[in-house]
């Protein structure tokens, strides 16, 4: 009981703060100066303040935050991008609805790869703690933390796109959607743009595309899962209810397993949690680097385009991770209760 | 020794080498043969290409940028187009053109038929009424014959009021101009504050007077004297901003009767005595009474306009186009042939696929006016009339073009031979690392020289070099009030407020060493123009192969061409590089300065420059400079005293340097390039000027026109230098009209070089290179020509020919193991 009140409790801060942020998102875009004179050369210089007229931009803010909450809650109508020129004319939900799926897709399976692969060296490094096995592992994770993920990207592109050989080679890019139509025509497979449709993704040539900018994401976790468990289990290893588990006749995996695991995963998984859902977001840098049509680029862009921020994409997409991190600090809260069940929040 | 350190250096040496054994660990494979193939029918040739930005949207009718014509130039025809000039060997003529009908057959010039009030096409006029007659088997890609109709369709859609379409303004504005076509576009609009000056639309006695004294237009609409609004009269700026120069208490009386918020004063008799009184001065030239509607802006409302009267209609046979146009353009030339500008400014008309189009339409959302489209956007809302159409497309990676079988081009016999390309797969690729690698790896056939790799693959024979029209040009302030407000104790900026130092700036740069050590395959440049830039395009009229425009160089650039063989031995002479002219001309505006007060004694120069992004070419572009300018002061009072920093400005480096942030930045203008005197705008128009400053229509130039006037005559006159230019280009409020309709090239060229020469002169702006961009093509593909034509470029898809097939392609790299070899 004490937890539902507690979830309900947090429920409803999360929609007022959400409501609050959305708000003040709303009126600090619409602040944003705009220069009416860009104007190109042999241009209608009048142009730009009679489209923005009539797209409703110059009606005050509030009237114009009404009639944006009404279309989007009457409506789920998110608006039609405008101002950022790969995407003028398209529907905002439909653009990320689209490009959501690969950015999710390769934040899955890098951490898929990831939280094993860092878990299992931060254990073997601890156990191993002061030995050759672990200074190895723990230079490898510094080297790995300190240099930008942009450089190992590159590196994975040009070893297992470029330099092996022919027939061990990874895509350099990943695959459009109409390639894996016509790679499986005997499917029936649809590319539908501005849709949604898992099957297009779930197929070999489509993952193995994705491969080297999973490993590019997957590195800097490996190391940071590995580091944080390293430093969590050699802390609980030398607890003294380890010492008693040992005591009472627990070999020492028995106790590392059973007791000094678990106890240091009350910090890791909820570690785990937070970083597959920050990286929703997806990484620009390595977007860019193996041409992943993910939605890295697309918030960045809605805030710079020219002349005009692009509004409705700026909104959704403030919406959208205002939400993400919201959530993202509930479920991490409550991950807690479920790795411990000694933690009860909202107990008194 | 500790063992564990030990261990814990050699793990982290160990891995350090991995990293740079992966990086250093290939090796170049051999050089593929280069195979001429013949094309076979049953092969498939891909031409494969990327682009850094996705296109989202190539309707005609709402294109923003030219991203987004990548897919139009291949789903588009045109009525006539620019051919190669062929010898009877069948070789290209260097430089030369000619013009062929392509989806039109005929091009009538039917003025005559137009004549009187409804169309206002004048007696005798030749170029305002074309008759277009199409081909009969224009189809579109899913087989819908294209009539007459269809373009007169799209010309409503096109200027529809409620779309409000991006590029409807192309027929209103600028050199096509359709009768009545920015009326239908904007019709019940009302526009505030129509500048009277750039209109001419009234005089005083135009006026009606109300009973209350003040006076209104002639429909009762709204007009008043405006003293806060930017006036075409005063080049661009307010009259506050002149206020100087004006009548003090004229100004002030009329600043005390201006409405507050928009400093608009009321039209009565007293006001027209206070205006009168206000442009009688000494400073401002004693205009007369008859200038006072040059101060006034109104209230327009645009008229009900039907589209029957609109300029364009279908015409006797359902293959005809008629169009009516409300500003001569010469499509045709005396003997009844196409001139260039009919591919140049009408090469076509905008063309939708009605029934799509319809489908396509998207009412407003609430609280918006606007109807949207969202044809052309996707495959299913495409359609081609041209060579190729869209086979896939998804946004922000890919899109593939396969061969339009129904495209009337693939029977022309003159075709027979060409469009060799099947397919074009055109991926976007953000990162240019990653398309090199791709290109290497035979998957694109084409990518631009990027600087880290210009040294190694500049003498690629697979590299070719682009020019175009950009003059990258060094940007000096011009704000005098701004660098002394940014001025502070011991750092001085004012004494690049004087010509000598600016033009000490800009003898201090060896232009040609400048080039070659900061950019990929520039050239050297030392005007507002360059090759590109034709002043006489019909008779191949380069502007800097003239000899005015030589002059102009020879006289900036200090070089007396009088003592050389010719003046291309005197231009060729020019290095644009005098470090002991410009060290004296340091000396000279130091010692100038500080008898004026300028400067003090002790002082450092501190130049601030400015960009967009700082990126590893701009530092090195900055460091040049600042390499120079340090040499330059050497032996003069400024020795050790001159220091430059870079700041970003991001995407406002522009707008700040002209609002006079900061000192330096780099800049130049594309566009126009066959209307250099349309072009001389950017440089002398305050609404375009890096120099903004910069008071063109107050510096006066004594010019003689040879042979314009009456019987051939002279004309000399001294006229500021916007009054030059809009003399130049016929605009409505200048004193003569000289422009390309009125005069011949070769007379208007020795205005443009005048002109030119007056900016270079006071030194804001300072060219440094003539942009050239390399390129390397894959051995795939071959061009028809490597010598770049400014009409048809290398021949684009057209001529375009494989030298391998895909499978022969892919067979070729797997041969040599996935990584070709371009050096």
């Amino acid at each position: 009981m004490y937890m539902f009140k507690y979830i309900c409790k947090r429920l409803g801060l999360v929609l007022m703060t959400f409501t609050i942020i959305f708000v003040m998102c709303f009126v600090l875009i619409k602040l944003k100066p705009i220069d009416m004179n860009t104007v190109g050369i042999g241009q209608d210089a009048d142009k730009l303040r009679r489209l923005l007229e009539a797209r409703g931009y110059l009606k005050p803010i509030p009237e114009q935050l009404f009639l944006y909450l009404k279309r989007i809650v009457l409506d789920l109508d998110f608006g039609v991008g405008v101002y950022i020129p790969q995407y003028s004319g398209q529907p905002v939900w439909g653009v990320f609805i689209e490009k959501l799926p690969p950015t999710i897709l390769i934040n899955v399976y890098s951490s898929l790869l990831a939280v094993p692969v860092g878990i299992v060296l931060g254990i073997f490094a601890a156990l191993k703690k002061n030995k050759w096995q672990d200074h190895f592992i723990s230079t490898a994770v510094m080297v790995v933390i300190s240099v930008p993920s942009f450089v190992y990207a590159s590196l994975l592109l040009f070893i297992l796109c470029f330099k092996l050989p022919v027939d061990l080679q990874l895509p350099k890019s990943m695959l459009s959607l109409p390639d894996i139509v016509s790679l499986f025509p005997e499917k029936g497979l649809q590319y539908i743009p501005l849709t949604f449709n898992w099957d297009l993704y779930f197929n070999w040539p489509m993952i193995k595309s994705m491969l080297p900018a999973v490993f590019a994401m997957s590195f800097g976790s490996i190391a940071g899962y590995a580091r944080f468990t390293r430093a969590e289990l050699t802390e609980v290893l030398t607890s003294e209810f380890m010492l008693l588990a040992r005591t009472k006749g627990l070999t020492k995996s028995q106790a590392t397993v059973r007791h000094a695991l678990r106890n240091s995963m009350v910090p890791i998984f909820p570690s785990i949690v937070g970083e597959f859902i920050s990286v929703l977001s997806g990484s620009l840098i390595i977007e860019r680097i193996f041409s992943i049509p993910g939605v890295g680029a697309l918030y960045l862009s809605a805030i710079n385009a020219t002349p005009v921020p692009d509004y409705d994409f700026f909104m959704m997409l403030s919406a959208f991770y205002t939400l993400i991190g919201l959530v993202a600090g509930l479920v991490i809260d409550l991950s807690y209760g479920v790795i411990d069940p000694r933690i009860r929040m909202g107990a008194r | 020794m500790n063992i564990k350190n030990v261990i814990r250096s050699v793990s982290a040496i160990l891995l350090a080498a991995m990293m740079l054994v992966s990086i250093v660990a290939c090796q170049d494979p051999e050089q593929p043969g280069n195979t001429s193939g013949t094309p076979d029918e049953d092969k498939t040739y891909t031409y494969n290409t990327y682009t850094t930005l996705s296109p989202s949207n190539w309707n005609e009718l709402t294109y923003q940028d030219n991203n987004d014509t990548q897919i139009m130039s291949y789903i588009g025809s045109s009525f006539y187009s620019y051919d190669f000039k062929f010898d009877a060997d069948g070789k290209i003529v260097p430089g030369e053109f000619v013009m062929k009908y392509d989806a039109a057959t005929k091009l009538e010039d039917v003025s005559a038929d137009y004549v009187g009030d409804k169309w206002g096409v004048p007696e005798g006029a030749k170029g305002y009424a074309y008759k277009i007659t199409l081909r009969e088997d224009l189809k579109w890609d899913d087989g819908t014959a294209i009539k007459a109709e269809d373009f007169v369709y799209t010309m409503k859609e096109q200027l529809a009021p409620e779309f409000q379409n991006y590029r409807a303004d192309s027929f209103y504005v600028g050199a096509t101009i359709i009768v009545n076509a920015e009326n239908y576009a904007k019709q019940g609009q009302t526009v505030d504050g129509v500048d009277n000056s750039a209109s001419g639309k009234y005089t005083v006695a135009d006026l009606v007077k109300g009973e209350d004294g003040v006076y209104t237009q002639p429909d009762g609409g709204a007009i008043y004297f405006a003293l806060t609004e930017a006036l075409d009269w005063c080049g661009g700026k307010t009259v506050t901003q002149y206020s100087a120069y004006l009548d003090a208490e004229a100004f002030a009386a009329l600043q005390g009767l201006a409405d507050a918020e928009t400093g608009r004063v009321a039209i009565t008799d007293e006001t027209i005595a206070l205006v009168t009184k206000l442009i009688d001065t000494d400073d401002w030239g004693h205009e007369g009474p008859e200038n006072v509607p040059y101060y006034m802006v109104y209230e327009y409302t645009y008229p009900e306009t039907k589209f029957e009267d609109v300029g364009i209609f279908v015409g006797e046979t359902e293959y005809e186009i008629v169009l009516v146009l409300a500003k001569a353009l010469p499509l045709l030339k005396e003997d009844g042939s196409l001139s260039y500008q009919s591919a140049y400014n009408m090469s076509s008309l905008p063309l939708v696929h009605k029934a799509k189009y319809e489908a396509a339409k998207q009412e407003p959302a609430e609280g918006s006016d606007l109807w949207t489209s969202v044809y052309n956007s996707s495959v299913e809302t495409t359609a081609s009339w041209g060579p190729y159409k869209l086979e896939s497309f998804q946004s922000g990676k890919q899109y593939v073009l396969v061969r339009n079988e129904n495209w009337y081009g693939y029977g022309v016999e003159e075709n027979a031979g060409l469009y060799q390309t099947d397919r074009i797969v055109c991926d976007t690729i953000g990162e240019w690392n990653s398309a090199w690698l791709k290109f290497l790896a035979g998957e694109i056939d084409g990518i631009g020289i990027d600087v880290s790799i210009a040294n190694d693959y500049k003498g690629s024979d697979r590299a070719y070099y682009t020019p175009d029209d950009f003059v990258a040009s060094l940007q000096l302030q011009s704000s005098v009030d701004q660098l002394k407000a940014r001025e502070s104790e011991g750092v001085n900026k004012s004494i690049l407020g004087y010509t000598d130092f600016r033009k000490a700036l800009s003898l201090a740069i060896d232009r040609h060493d400048f080039a070659v050590q900061t950019t990929t395959s520039s050239l050297e440049g030392f005007g507002l123009f360059n090759s590109m830039h034709y002043y006489d395009v019909e008779n191949g009229g380069a502007y800097r192969n003239s000899d005015d425009a030589k002059k102009v160089l020879c006289d900036i650039y200090n070089v007396d061409y009088t003592k050389y063989d010719s003046l291309d031995a005197a231009v060729d002479a020019i290095t644009g590089y005098d470090i002991e002219a410009a060290r004296a001309l340091v000396t000279k505006a130091y010692n100038e300065a500080l008898a004026a007060g300028d400067i003090k004694e002790g002082d450092k120069v501190l130049l601030t420059m400015g960009t967009g992004t700082i990126t590893e070419v701009v530092t090195k572009r900055f460091e040049y400079l600042t390499n120079a300018w340090k040499e330059l002061v050497k032996g003069t009072p400024l020795e050790g005293k001159l220091e430059t920093e870079v700041k970003d400005f991001a995407d406002a480096w522009a707008t700040d340097f002209r609002a006079g942030k900061y000192d330096v930045c780099m800049g130049g203008w594309t566009g126009a390039a066959w209307d250099p005197g349309y072009f001389l705008l950017a440089y002398l128009s305050p609404a375009y000027m890096y120099s903004s400053a910069w008071d063109t229509s107050s510096v006066q130039m004594t010019f003689t026109m040879k042979g314009v006037g009456e019987n051939g005559a002279d004309v000399e006159e001294t006229m500021s230098l916007i009054d030059w230019y809009n003399c130049l280009n016929g605009a409505a409020e200048a004193k003569y009209d000289w422009s390309a309709n009125a005069l011949e090239q070769e007379q208007r060229l020795q205005l443009i070089a005048a002109l030119e020469k007056e900016v270079l002169k006071v030194y804001y702006t300072v060219p440094l290179y003539n942009n050239f961009s390399a390129s390397l093509l894959s051995y795939k593909v071959d061009y028809i020509t490597y010598e770049y034509n400014t009409f048809m470029s290398y021949g684009g898809i057209k001529y375009m020919t494989f030298n391998y097939d895909d499978a022969a392609w892919a067979a070729e790299v797997a041969a040599q193991n996935g990584e070709l070899n371009y050096k």
